[in-house]
């Protein structure tokens, strides 16, 4: 074995210049490790906001079940916290907070998807910039001030003129969707005959089918513009407002889910000759229908905690509508009722009324962390799919 | 399906599509509209000597002498309204009992009602609240009332498929044949000369504290109640919000403690709002008792819970955002891993951290549901800095609720409700604002 | 001394690359008395590999490399994208330690101490080894800020000495006469090739005894490029400078030796005039030739 010659092993500056002292070494280690202990520490401030939270609603809430039970505060429907003989009743409230959120999903999932989808694949790139902001503000204007516009100016409007507005906003609806519908049954009622007969098929059965619509929608217009409204606090008022607050989450949830489908899906139908229409409609909703699905959820999510406009406007009876679709009837929800007994429970804490308002929140919360979970499940889920 | 129909449903669609968003832009637009017309008229509005002369002294605002001069010549106008009220008074007391019996309930409505447009006649003793002190003190709320003299409001119920239908009386014809009967023509005719309307701007509005509940003055508490509650809220969870974000980019890993902290996050997203607003009263003032009973303190920290999962995702989508190779860079240079994130990485993910602060306050101080609890109370005067920590204040937004709803003279102070709105319509959007020009304006710093 | 398993070839030439059959694989030496040319005598070896290996996960992306880059000269690693000299240049600073599952095995030693022991201190090797990126990575900063950022978190505080050194590394990276009017802009504002040099002068603030180049050039217009080579050859002799390159003709240009890597190993090392001329290794001559990319 040679002798290695090739370099002195000269422990010039350079070498030990490199390196640390053992207690540098500990300190560097031990500051380290301090460092990271503090950083998971203060990172776990949402962890353990959340157990606290679930901890302190849990722990006020069980008095009550212990006192009454669950079987009348589920079922039933008489609620009179504050009489001698208290009754407590929540039913009618959970039907009335469950038909308010039906009701805003009904106004803000068909307008938010169809906004969405007009956002990812039909506007152009400079309104796209105009309409972005409008979202913006919408989703920015405080809760109370949404719940103060359904009072005083929504309430009376309703009050004095429901009737025509129900009836005008039905036939915006509906006339163009009736419309498009004769278009198309009348297409695929003259398929059914022979070449020849065809044209004549079709003028006929539009000629039918106009009418028929036609007569539909007048009588519905005669209905609904006699109705009268009692009082313009009602689930109706509180459905719409809480529908156009739903509406900025809906659409931006939406509008992601629709853009991560991608441009091959759309080149490939589009390839195939498929319209805009028949592209979105039958490729790419289906492609984001997970997206979709999530955020109508995170919108069910918004309008069931949301309390003040409910509290202000939906009209605070805690009672069942007659029948219980009848949206013209006031309602109470969960949020509205926590709000507002809340005032006066305070002060016998210790007694049922104050814990079943824990009661409730705790019901919201298991709710809201449940609807939560799905979303994100299914979000994950539609991710790893796509790849 | 034949082309010509599937054109036409393509066409449709995208009608629909567009019909969505102008739909949407419509309800923003109906939405503001009133917000800002009426809004604005609690700080631009046509003013009376009543209002002039209440101004002088509770602020002591105006030339005394000219103020003078002009109730002078109200007193003046006045004058012939005053002798046929106590000319009517005489008739009264030789009135036959039946008469008697049905014009006094009538009268006592009217004579109320003219003391609340007018004030209390001179020589009268004052009453103790102040709005009795001043007649209507702004020009519409002074034909509200004028409308209410010269008419009485009643009911027909005799149709039953409709619900009752209101019919206007003019009181002229049911004191016919009386002294009264004159002054309500005269009223009418001269309601300018006794109230001399001017317009006024009362920009100190904002600034002005409220006079027996917001019957008279400004918003000053609730303005201060609101700085004091959307920064306190920010104070708590913009150190916590940008650490955990810190923590979660740049040294987490994929364990399952991460992605357990992760939907925490979300999940704190989710909770609703009065929910905090339990809690907060149920931990921070019933159990670690930071105050003994509402204050500001628990109220911006119950409201930093609400902001802190936004703030979370926003710092940390800046601070992934920033380009790796800064990283490099300055560890290449020998800059430690905290180093290199103070020095380097976090102000080249100031913009997105700063807007996110900014919206975040812009929330912050438009939530109501976890302040009822905690820190909000209707009445109060503005609190100094340190009485922050113990007492509750009035707020913006529960303000709001509370005049328009719970308030006694729910009407009389519709302008003040709508100033409120406006008040916090205008700072939440232009907190907006300012966030987008301030991303704008540092990335284009960054980008060089 | 003669005969190849002790480093030189049959003709007497040296240094040589000694390929898999009589050797084990990337046994080299250098001898210093073998430099023939006068430029290369003299001096004596910095960074030295021995079986060196860096592997992510499983695979390894450096495999027992071993070869000797003696000091204050240029020496180029090439080869084909993806044969591992990047991850062996980021080794030498450690920067490798930023990806979660990288790890070393062998040794990788400058001036005699193992960079890989647990005592050496990562921030001082990084003050004594620096580094220039492929893509010119300035920060959002001002001229004079990002030069001094290596001097001010290294403790130095005074105004008056940091400006010293920022005109003095500026100087060094031939950038000072076209920005000394305007220390404080904002670094952004600068031309790829401006960038790159003030990357340089940031490196050089911190007086490193070694830089290593990760294809310096590579993103730059042929003007910059030049400009990139003349202050390579005006900081040798000063500085010890390991560069990364794909282009061949750069190393020829630039480099006193060259190693040339293939799928992670070393495959020949020697003076770059040799290497390009009269390559030992099969390989090295089929990728010299382009016979391969």
């Amino acid at each position: 074995m040679m002798e290695d010659r090739t370099f002195e092993h000269t422990e010039s500056e350079i070498g030990s210049r490199l390196l640390m002292s053992r207690g540098t070494r500990r300190f560097r280690r031990l500051g380290a490790l301090a460092g990271n202990a503090v950083l998971v520490t203060i990172a776990s401030s949402s962890l353990i906001a959340l157990l606290f939270i679930f901890y302190f609603i849990v722990r006020d809430a069980i008095p009550f079940f212990r006192l009454e039970g669950f079987g009348e505060f589920f079922s039933g429907t008489r609620w009179y916290p504050s009489r001698e003989e208290a009754e407590f009743g929540a039913g009618a409230i959970f039907a009335g907070s469950a038909l308010v959120t039906v009701g805003a999903i009904a106004v803000a999932v068909p307008m938010g998807v169809f906004a969405a989808l007009c956002l990812s694949d039909i506007l152009p790139f400079s309104l796209r910039q105009v309409v972005k902001p409008v979202i913006e503000m919408l989703a920015a204007i405080p809760s109370v001030v949404y719940g103060f516009f359904a009072l005083v100016i929504f309430a009376p409007l309703l009050q004095r003129q429901g009737g025509g507005m129900l009836s005008i906003g039905a036939l915006i609806v509906l006339v163009p969707l009736s419309l498009i519908g004769v278009a198309v049954a009348g297409d695929l009622i003259s398929a059914h005959v022979s070449e020849r007969g065809r044209p004549a098929a079709r003028v006929a059965s539009v000629v039918v089918l106009l009418s028929v619509v036609t007569y539909a929608l007048f009588e519905l217009h005669r209905f609904l513009g006699g109705l009268q409204i009692a009082s313009g606090t009602n689930a109706l008022n509180a459905s719409i407002i809480l529908g156009i607050m739903a509406l900025p989450t809906i659409v931006s949830v939406s509008e992601d889910a629709l853009n991560a489908v991608g441009r091959e899906l759309r080149e490939g139908s589009y390839a195939l000759g498929a319209t805009r229409a028949e592209t979105l409609m039958k490729v790419i909703i289906p492609a984001a229908r997970s997206g979709i699905f999530a955020a109508v959820i995170l919108g069910v999510m918004r309008a069931i905690g949301e309390t003040m406009v409910v509290w202000m406007a939906s009209g605070n009876a805690a009672r069942i509508p007659e029948p219980w679709f009848n949206l013209l009837e006031p309602v109470r929800t969960l949020t509205a009722t926590i709000a507002g007994d809340m005032g006066e429970a305070d002060h016998v804490t210790g007694s049922a009324r104050y814990h079943v308002l824990f009661a409730m929140a705790a019901c919201l919360l298991a709710f809201a962390f449940i609807a939560n979970l799905a979303s994100e499940l299914i979000i994950r889920r539609a991710r790893k799919r796509l790849g | 399906m034949e082309l010509k129909t599937r054109t036409m449903l393509d066409r449709s669609f995208t009608a629909v599509g567009i019909l969505a968003i102008v739909l949407m832009a419509l309800s923003l637009v109906v939405l503001l509209q009133p917000i800002f017309v009426r809004g604005a008229g609690a700080f631009v509005f046509r003013g009376t000597i009543e209002y002039r002369e209440l101004r002088l002294e509770l602020f002591g605002r105006g030339d005394a002498a000219k103020v003078k001069a002009e109730a002078a010549l109200a007193e003046e106008a006045r004058g012939p309204v005053y002798e046929m009220m106590e000319a009517f008074e005489d008739e009264l007391g030789e009135m036959e009992p039946a008469l008697r019996r049905e014009l006094r309930g009538e009268y006592r409505e009217v004579k109320d009602l003219i003391g609340d447009l007018l004030g209390p006649r001179p020589g009268e003793s004052r009453p103790a609240l102040i709005r009795g002190q001043f007649g209507r003190t702004r020009w519409d709320r002074t034909q509200a009332t004028l409308h209410h003299i010269l008419y009485r409001e009643e009911y027909d119920h005799s149709d039953q498929s409709r619900m009752g239908v209101k019919i206007l009386k003019p009181r002229s014809e049911i004191f016919a044949g009386t002294a009264l009967e004159p002054l309500f023509g005269r009223l009418e005719a001269d309601i300018e000369r006794i109230m001399r309307p001017r317009w006024t701007v009362y920009w100190r509005f904002l600034f002005d504290e409220s006079y027996d509940a917001h019957f008279f003055g400004g918003i000053w508490p609730e303005m201060l109640g609101t700085f004091y509650l959307a920064f306190g809220a920010m104070l708590f969870a913009v150190p916590l919000g940008i650490i955990t974000a810190v923590y979660l980019a740049e040294y987490a890993g994929e364990s399952g403690f991460v992605s357990l902290l992760r939907t925490c996050i979300s999940s704190l997203a989710g909770v609703p709002s009065i929910v905090f607003g339990l809690f907060g009263l149920a931990f921070f003032i019933n159990t670690v008792g930071v105050s003994s009973g509402k204050s500001v303190l628990a109220g911006s920290m119950t409201l930093a819970l609400l902001v802190l999962p936004t703030v979370i995702r926003a710092s940390e989508e800046a601070v992934l955002a920033v380009p790796r190779t800064y990283k490099e860079a300055a560890m290449s240079l020998g800059a430690g891993k905290w180093h290199t994130i103070v020095s380097v990485i976090l102000p080249a993910a100031m913009p997105g951290i700063l807007t996110s602060i900014i919206i975040s306050l812009g929330r912050a101080a438009g939530e109501t549901a976890p302040i009822i609890f905690t820190a909000a109370v209707s009445v109060g005067r503005p609190i100094a800095f340190w009485q922050a920590l113990g007492q509750p204040s009035p707020a913006l937004p529960w303000n709001i609720y509370n005049l328009a709803t719970e308030h006694e003279a729910v009407d009389e102070i519709r302008h003040v409700q709508y100033g409120m709105v406006l008040t916090l319509v205008v700072m939440v959007l232009l907190l907006n604002l300012t966030a987008i020009i301030v991303r704008a304006r540092i990335s284009k710093k960054l980008r060089g | 001394m003669g005969t190849a398993a002790e480093g030189r070839n049959e003709h007497g030439e040296g240094p040589v690359a000694i390929s898999g059959e009589a050797q084990r694989p990337g046994h080299i030496r250098i001898g210093i008395e073998d430099f023939r040319d006068e430029p290369l005598s003299g001096r004596r070896p910095l960074i030295l590999s021995r079986n060196f290996s860096v592997y992510y996960g499983t695979a390894a992306a450096v495999r027992d490399a071993s070869f000797d880059i003696p000091e204050k000269l240029v020496t180029a690693v090439i080869g084909p994208s993806g044969c591992g000299k990047s991850t062996f240049l980021r080794a030498i600073n450690r920067m490798n330690d930023l990806i979660p599952r990288c790890r070393v095995e062998g040794g990788l030693s400058l001036d005699g101490q193992d960079l890989y022991s647990p005592q050496v201190d990562v921030v001082a090797l990084r003050k004594t080894v620096g580094m220039v990126f492929q893509k010119p990575n300035p920060f959002p900063k001002s001229i004079f800020d990002n030069v001094a950022y290596g001097p001010r978190i290294h403790g130095m505080s005074d105004r008056g000495r940091l400006a010293e050194i920022v005109e003095h590394s500026l100087k060094r990276a031939a950038l000072w006469d076209e920005v000394k009017d305007r220390l404080g802009d904002n670094a952004l504002g600068l031309s790829g090739g401006q960038q790159q040099r003030l990357c340089i002068a940031r490196a050089i603030a911190v007086e490193p005894k070694v830089l290593l180049m990760d294809e310096p050039a590579s993103a730059l217009d042929p003007r910059s490029t030049a400009r990139i080579e003349e202050l390579i050859a005006e900081l040798r002799g000063e500085y010890t400078i390991v560069i990364v390159t794909h282009n061949m003709q750069q190393a020829a240009r630039v480099s006193d030796l060259t190693a040339f890597f293939y799928e992670g190993s070393l495959i020949e090392f020697g003076e770059t005039k040799q290497i390009f001329t009269k390559p030992r290794e099969r390989q090295t001559e089929d990728y010299i030739t382009g016979r391969f990319g």
